[in-house]
């Protein structure tokens, strides 16, 4: 063990106490002494909370829409104006009327920054908190080197009735994977789109032609057949293990009458379906407050094509800003509505923002040095904005926060210490959050 | 408050259990609990010590009945005869104090023995050397490191090169950047850097050394001295030792490292408090920053890596089960690949499993060649027959089959990257053709290699181009072609120094120097290829020239004339290169075994050593020696007692998966498995673009639109990593089986084969046998066969739906997704 590779958390590992429960769960964790008295009083009582990650891949134009600068260069500011919302003195761009309307429900980081402009490490870095070591390969489904954030949150706050706790809609994005929380901490992907006519998730029932009966009876007969799974021989293998492990969480979920429920959009009132709006991201919206609702602790919504290169303003102008504004204002008033809002924060980001000056296609590339997140619910007080950036929008002007900070903040209000520690499979110990900052203008 | 205290009461819980496991025979083994020894002895026997400051540990060695040495170097009673001329701390650390002789005494169990010390030079001034004593310091405690000041942009404006592979930036960082800030002359402790790194002032990495600390002297005399950069012709470290480097220890004990750099000069310094140290496998042991490695409670095999300036070193251990098996048997051997795993098993006080049972073996063997099931009737042919030699045959019939090639050109075509979006449709199916027609004339391996790597002209007529096509520039093609044929990962040193290996970022590029001649060109005939001129390559950082060089190669002063890569393909190919056979080898034996001897497979490093290192040398020679022959090697593999155990664990080898003691699980492949569920129902799969009844191993596009195969982790070919092909479970896969209407319209088809054996077969009895010969590739046991009776008994009147239902709880079994 190298002490002091990797680790800038300025905690010395000698002053870590290792508690927690080895022989149970095969995993511990450890503290440090001097235990923050307020995160875990907080962690004790505020277990009920969930987590929705509105994730727009490609990376949202913050710019043009939580961030405008009407007094920037004509080469910067864009084609958008600004308008004003619900909360006195904050303006969001034209293209959010309904989102404006909301405006007290969630709040913005605007001097958000990590500094990395490459989508594969970047969305990592987003979505576990972590950025990625030497040797990280993008391509990979799951690519995780650490946890992603439902993973944690499936492991330190467990399942919630008899749904999963963590679920990816309409698919897994590659960085959401569990790592070394392994197979009873990955996500259950639904592999389906919400807004498709004929949306069912596949597989989670016996087809339809075959007799509850008799699909009863298999089940027991395969628990007598599947010898193998009792033996040794799958016992002292990790891959067989997980199929064991995967195999009752199926079953779990192929009996769970809230499940079947939570995921039958079709039974959703239609007015409030078409407010939701009739894609994949307002859908997507819609059934993760349903999944919510039956119990499940993470939703991560992986929604794509935000990577304006090229007609950056006619494409946020004609389609993706309108379903953005749809389907975010939606879910905040209608988990406001049904009194979810406290118990549920919503997080709405992309990997990155995008260059504030216009390219030569009317697009607007990568850019990590400084951007806009949204979140609001589960402890955040709305109506604030947090940090500004220069009157370029290009990083942030004070109070700068990075994917750690916003990952303390999350997990300390979902009622998870950031410093508490997994252990690798190799052994090593590694903090939940690196080094982050509870952001303290949030609450 | 209450929480806190119930952590701390769990806390002292935990502690007291995190090590319980072993039972306590075991552990009245390590190393604190021997009282008695014959012998012992001091590395070294005397010391020399040289310098201010100048410091050297000492390692006591205690020998045991059996021979084994286990480490006093903590447990003996150290004393200076003359402190004020050297001092010696509990731990066996000699630390210079005033030039003269003096004597170490040691004391163990009432014997005494002297070290005599020479102390020199203390006087000598001179002040440390930038590159050779600060930039340690900033590796040990991590200020360089890619989470902190070493990351692309540094930290809080304070940016320093990863692991110091960029000295004379480093330097400029320190001394001419925050205005002379970092470091200040006129008063050192006001530094920054010292002042930061004790954290007398807020600092975001916390306390990293504290300034009783000899390192933070030493930082400060460097201050002191004038933050001099130090002569540039200053001696350099050129090799690391590590002592001891080797052990077979017992669980649970400790073992003191001590490592000393070698300099240009010759010079020897301890570095062991500067030195960072790393474990392969945290789990069997633990090293602290001081280099005492701890060892786990589980039995294994382990490396230890140190790294100081650039240089590497690894302590290997070894360590047995705590019991010795009284009467080790004789284990029958069939080829010399036994000779080698059962000496490392004896070693391990580990017994293999048995003798696969012939079922089993078939299962296993069609699997892994061919990638397909056997059929029932050639299950039941091959278990009634009773020739001796039936296995041996069983193995030459397979690599004859034509399925032999479309496996092995399945994977080879990952590697190799067959993939139709980069490449299109027509070439990259002339290039998977290519690799097939390889595999099927079985090609040997140095001419596979050399036909790739070396080719010229249309690339219409020379469809292995498409290597050059699916990969790009001379620096990816270098690190790829590193990466597959010789298993050797150098990606990292494009930008710096491999952390972890000996590769500098001018190795990368001589690598590179050997693909910049290669262009490609639109012609009327088509696309072509060249590899000629003189171009330079050029060092990123020091812009000077790097000429074309191989790998652990001494650069020559010029490029090789002519095509380069041929040179590079006589290096790779040649009889004594040491990675080139080991690499196709360990791939080989991997995929058969279950485990490489290096794993990664594609990560070859001094400090990721391999399991059986004398068996990988004597199967690479073998593999050489038979003229680089695929089949020829896998034969010689299938055929040992080590492929042909069973899966079932023992007591001794329950906990092993390093040396080859058991079978080891292996989840089919995408392909293999969806081939298989095909096959047990007679109902073939459609895949779009290809003849309907092609199955799905015969694909060479792994982007044919399939759900099944990505759900179960089909590769996108996107790298060269061998870890793109996925074998990890989901829930979602577990459903799919369980659930899905495709999989239950194969079992449950009119055409398919449940429907024909319920027909054909109009006794349960057989009819169960027909079904678990398929399947499982093996007649039911008595009780699997009542069971099944029964089942069927409870619906006599729908024979056909009892059968699939038993279909159905076989296929989700994981005796059918193993491969085992």
């Amino acid at each position: 063990m190298i002490r002091t590779k990797g680790f800038c958390d300025g905690i010395q590992r000698r002053d870590f106490l290792r508690v927690g429960s080895a022989g149970v769960f095969g995993t511990t964790y450890s503290l440090p002494q001097l235990l923050d008295q307020q995160t875990a009083a907080r962690g004790n009582t505020q277990n009920n909370r969930s987590l929705i990650i509105v994730f727009l891949r490609g990376g949202l134009s913050t710019i043009d829409t939580w961030d405008l600068k009407p007094d920037a260069p004509r080469e910067f500011r864009g084609e958008f104006s600004p308008i004003s919302t619900n909360v006195p003195g904050i303006q969001l761009g034209e293209l959010m009327p309904r989102t404006a309307q909301q405006m007290d429900k969630f709040s913005l980081i605007r001097s958000f920054t990590h500094g990395n402009s490459n989508h594969g490490p970047a969305d990592h870095y987003m979505l576990t908190g972590y950025h990625p070591l030497a040797g990280f390969n993008a391509g990979l489904t799951p690519n995780n080197q650490r946890p992603s954030h439902g993973s944690i949150i499936a492991k330190k706050l467990g399942p919630r009735g008899s749904v999963p706790p963590y679920v990816c809609v309409p698919d897994m994005h590659p960085s959401c994977g569990s790592s070394y929380l392994g197979a009873n901490h990955a996500p259950f992907s639904v592999n389906a789109d919400p807004a498709d006519p004929g949306f069912t998730v596949r597989d989670i029932v016996p087809p339809l032609n075959l007799d509850p009966r008799r699909a009863k009876a298999r089940r027991a007969l395969l628990k007598d057949v599947d010898l193998f799974q009792k033996t040794a021989q799958g016992q002292a293998n990790r891959n067989a293990k997980s199929v064991g492990i995967f195999r009752q969480k199926a079953f779990d979920l192929m009996t769970s009458p809230a499940a079947k429920t939570a995921f039958d959009i079709h039974s959703e009132n239609d007015k409030l379906r078409d407010e939701y709006g009739h894609n994949s991201l307002g859908q997507s919206c819609l059934m993760s407050r349903r999944l919510v609702e039956a119990g499940v602790r993470c939703v991560t919504i992986h929604h794509v094509d935000w990577d304006t290169h090229d007609n950056n303003f006619t494409t946020l102008r004609r389609d993706l800003v309108p379903q953005l504004d749809a389907a975010m204002s939606t879910l905040f008033r209608d988990l406001s509505d049904r009194g979810m809002l406290d118990s549920t924060m919503v997080l709405v980001t992309g990997e990155f923002g995008r260059t504030p000056r216009i390219n030569a296609n009317a697009g607007r590339d990568h850019w990590g040095p400084g951007f806009t997140v949204a979140i609001g619910g589960g402890g955040i007080q709305g109506g604030r904005i947090v940090g500004r950036t220069n009157e370029r929008a290009e990083r942030p002007a004070e109070n700068p926060y990075r994917p750690e900070d916003l990952a303390a903040t999350m997990h300390t209000l979902l009622g998870i210490h950031p410093k508490e520690e997994f252990i690798t499979s190799e052994g090593r110990p590694v903090p939940i959050v690196n080094d982050g900052q509870f952001i303290q203008e949030l609450i | 408050m209450l929480r806190i205290q119930v952590m701390v009461v769990s806390a002292i819980l935990s502690t007291l259990c995190f090590y319980s496991a072993p039972s306590r025979a075991e552990q009245s083994t390590s190393n604190s609990a021997i009282s008695s020894l014959p012998e012992w002895s001091i590395e070294p026997s005397t010391i020399q010590l040289t310098g201010p400051n100048a410091t050297r540990g000492v390692l006591v060695h205690g020998q045991v009945q059996n021979g084994r040495l286990l480490d006093l170097t903590h447990q003996v009673r150290y004393r200076s005869n003359n402190p004020e001329r050297v001092t010696v701390t509990a731990q066996g650390v000699l630390t210079a104090q005033s030039d003269g002789i003096a004597e170490i005494e040691v004391r163990w169990n009432e014997q005494q023995k002297i070290i005599p010390v020479r102390v020199t030079e203390t006087e000598n001034r001179i002040p440390p050397h930038f590159e050779n004593d600060i930039i340690p310091i900033l590796s040990k405690y991590g200020c360089n490191a890619s989470g902190c000041h070493g990351k692309a942009g540094g930290q809080n404006g304070f940016m320093l090169s990863v692991f110091g592979f960029n000295p004379n930036a480093d330097f400029d960082a320190l001394t001419k950047e925050a205005r002379g800030r970092r470091v200040f002359l006129a008063a050192p402790e006001r530094s920054l850097i010292l002042t930061k790194i004790s954290g007398s002032i807020p600092h975001g990495g916390g306390i990293r050394l504290k300034s009783q600390q000899r390192e933070y002297r030493l930082l400060e005399q460097w201050i002191a001295a004038g933050a001099p950069a130090g002569d540039p012709e200053a001696p350099q470290v050129t090799q690391l030792l590590i002592r001891p480097s080797e052990r077979i220890t017992n669980t649970l004990a400790t073992q003191q490292l001590r490592v000393l750099a070698v300099y240009s000069d010759g010079r020897e310094l301890d570095v062991t408090q500067i030195a960072k140290y790393q474990s392969n496998q945290e789990s069997l042991a633990k090293v602290d920053e001081s280099g005492l490695v701890q060892i786990g409670p589980v039995p294994g095999q382990v490396a230890i890596m140190a790294s100081y300036a650039g240089a590497v070193a690894t302590f290997q251990a070894l360590i047995p089960r705590g019991k010795p098996i009284a009467h080790y048997p004789d284990l029958p051997e069939q080829n010399f690949i036994d000779h080698y795993v059962h000496a490392k098993l004896k070693k391990l006080n580990i017994l293999p499993s048995g003798r696969s049972k012939d079922a089993e073996f078939l299962r296993r063997i069609y699997l892994d060649l061919i990638g397909t099931l056997p059929t029932a009737s050639e299950t039941e042919i091959f278990l009634d027959n009773s020739d001796p030699d039936k296995r041996q045959l069983l193995i030459e019939a397979l690599l004859a089959r034509p399925e032999y090639s479309t496996y092995w050109a399945l994977k080879w075509s990952d590697l190799l990257r067959v993939d139709r979006r980069s490449l299109g449709q027509k070439q990259a199916r002339a290039y998977y053709n290519w690799i097939r027609k390889s595999f099927n004339e079985n090609k040997k391996f140095d001419q596979f290699a050399r036909e790739i790597l070396t080719l010229k002209g249309r690339i219409q007529d020379t469809p292995q181009a498409n290597y050059y096509r699916a990969i790009g520039g001379a620096g990816e093609l270098a690190s790829n072609t590193s990466q597959i044929f010789l298993g050797i990962r150098i990606a990292c040193a494009q930008c710096h120094h491999h952390p972890f290996d000996r590769w500098s970022q001018r190795d990368y590029y001589g690598m590179s120097a050997f693909f910049q001649q290669v262009q490609r060109k639109g012609s009327p005939r088509g696309e072509i290829m060249t590899a000629s001129g003189n171009p330079t390559t050029k060092h990123p950082r020091t812009g000077k020239p790097v000429f074309a060089y191989a790998l652990g190669t001494a650069m020559q002063q010029q490029s090789p004339k002519g095509d380069r890569r041929e040179t590079l393909v006589n290096w790779m190919t040649a009889k004594n290169n040491p990675w080139f056979a080991h690499n196709a080898t360990n791939r080989i034996w991997a995929h058969l075994m279950g485990r490489g001897f290096i794993e990664p497979l594609d990560d070859v490093r001094e400090t990721n050593p391999a399991t059986n290192p004398d068996l990988l040398n004597r199967l690479a020679k073998h593999f050489i020696d038979s003229g680089y022959d695929f089949k020829a090697l896998i034969q010689t593999i299938t055929s040992s007692a080590a492929y042909q155990r069973s899966s079932e664990p023992n007591s001794t080898n329950e906990q092993d998966e390093q040396n080859y003691s058991r079978a080891l699980l292996k989840r089919l492949d995408a392909e293999v498995l969806l081939d298989a569920i095909c096959d047990v129902t007679g109902r073939p799969e459609k895949f779009p673009g290809v003849p309907y009844g092609s199955r799905a191993i015969e694909l060479w596009d792994s982007e044919v639109d399939h759900y099944f195969l990505k759900l179960f982790g089909r590769p996108s070919r996107k790298t060269a990593c061998d870890c793109e092909r996925l074998t990890e479970p989901t829930v979602g896969q577990v459903l799919h089986v369980l659930n899905s209407k495709e999989i239950e319209n194969k079992i449950a088809h009119e055409g398919g084969k449940i429907a024909e054996w319920t027909e054909q077969f109009p006794e349960n009895t057989r009819l169960i046998d027909q079904v678990y010969l398929s399947y499982f590739s093996r007649y039911p046991t008595s009780v699997e066969r009542d069971l099944a009776i029964q089942y069927m008994a409870d619906s006599p009147d729908n024979r056909r739906q009892s059968a699939e239902d038993i279909a159905w709880s076989l296929m989700n079994s994981l005796e059918f997704i193993f491969n085992h």
